[in-house]
């Protein structure tokens, strides 16, 4: 294996990790909203909603720049 | 000869569909797992955040339906000082009602705020008590003044209508 691509396997495995803790952190906010409705808290479960968004908006575009990087790739 | 050809072509053919079955080489399959792992990793993240929205939509939903109006006792049964569970407005919620010293009627969810243990009258010293951690509510009006909870109990609306008592609503503070 190359520099080049041992360097490219880290970056991967990277994104990779980011995205699993990324819906770990996903978990813990749905558990948090499920513990927020039993106390019948309101603010709770939206402002975890969104940070549950905002955490896959930043998921989605890791993935996509892997396929795009992917693709790059298969093009060349 | 001519046969062997054929024999050849069909154990390419075999080759070839096998090929097709099991299209990743050996030493590219853990690059191909992490690619497949990426793509369910933010397929899960997609249905997290769609199942957090949905439970978010939940209070607005339950905010706006009608709560019943649920016979709870009569006025006459609880004598002052006294305390008489029931359920509102599922069969699942416990609630406890407890006639204050005054004479007026209090009603209360029995769920602690803190870490959802039943809360219990303590007629001694006239408070709601959690035996799980120890924390206190004031009868008055369900607010916490000792223990880990710090978020009044929801409190429920009662009606009275002649000696009957109904639970009609619930109060979050």
């Amino acid at each position: 294996m190359s520099t080049r691509q041992a360097q490219g396997t880290t970056v991967f495995t990277a994104i990779l990790v980011l995205i699993g803790v990324g819906v770990v952190v996903q978990l813990w906010l749905l558990t948090a909203t499920v513990d927020a409705l039993r106390r019948h808290e309101s603010g709770t479960p939206l402002l975890a909603a969104i940070a549950s968004g905002v955490v896959f908006v930043f998921n989605g575009f890791l993935v996509l720049y892997v396929f795009a990087f992917d693709r790059k790739i298969k093009n060349k | 000869m001519p046969e062997n050809k054929t024999d050849d072509c069909l154990e390419c053919k075999k080759k070839d569909r096998w090929r097709e079955d099991f299209p990743i080489e050996w030493e590219n399959d853990n690059y191909i797992t992490r690619r497949e792992m990426v793509k369910y990793l933010a397929l899960g993240s997609l249905t997290i955040a769609g199942a957090n929205f949905l439970l978010a939509g939940i209070p607005k939903l339950a905010s706006t339906s009608v709560m019943p109006r649920t016979r709870v006792a009569t006025a006459s049964s609880l004598a002052p000082g006294g305390s008489k569970l029931f359920t509102y407005p599922g069969s699942q919620d416990p609630c406890i009602m407890v006639r204050q010293t005054s004479g007026e009627l209090v009603a209360y969810s029995q769920v602690c705020t803190h870490l959802s243990c039943a809360v219990i009258h303590n007629e001694k010293d006239n408070n709601l008590f959690c035996p799980c951690h120890q924390g206190y509510f004031a009868v008055a009006d369900g607010r916490p003044f000792a223990g880990p909870p710090s978020r009044p109990l929801p409190r429920i609306k009662l009606e009275q209508v002649d000696d009957e008592i109904f639970a009609v609503g619930v109060e979050v503070g």
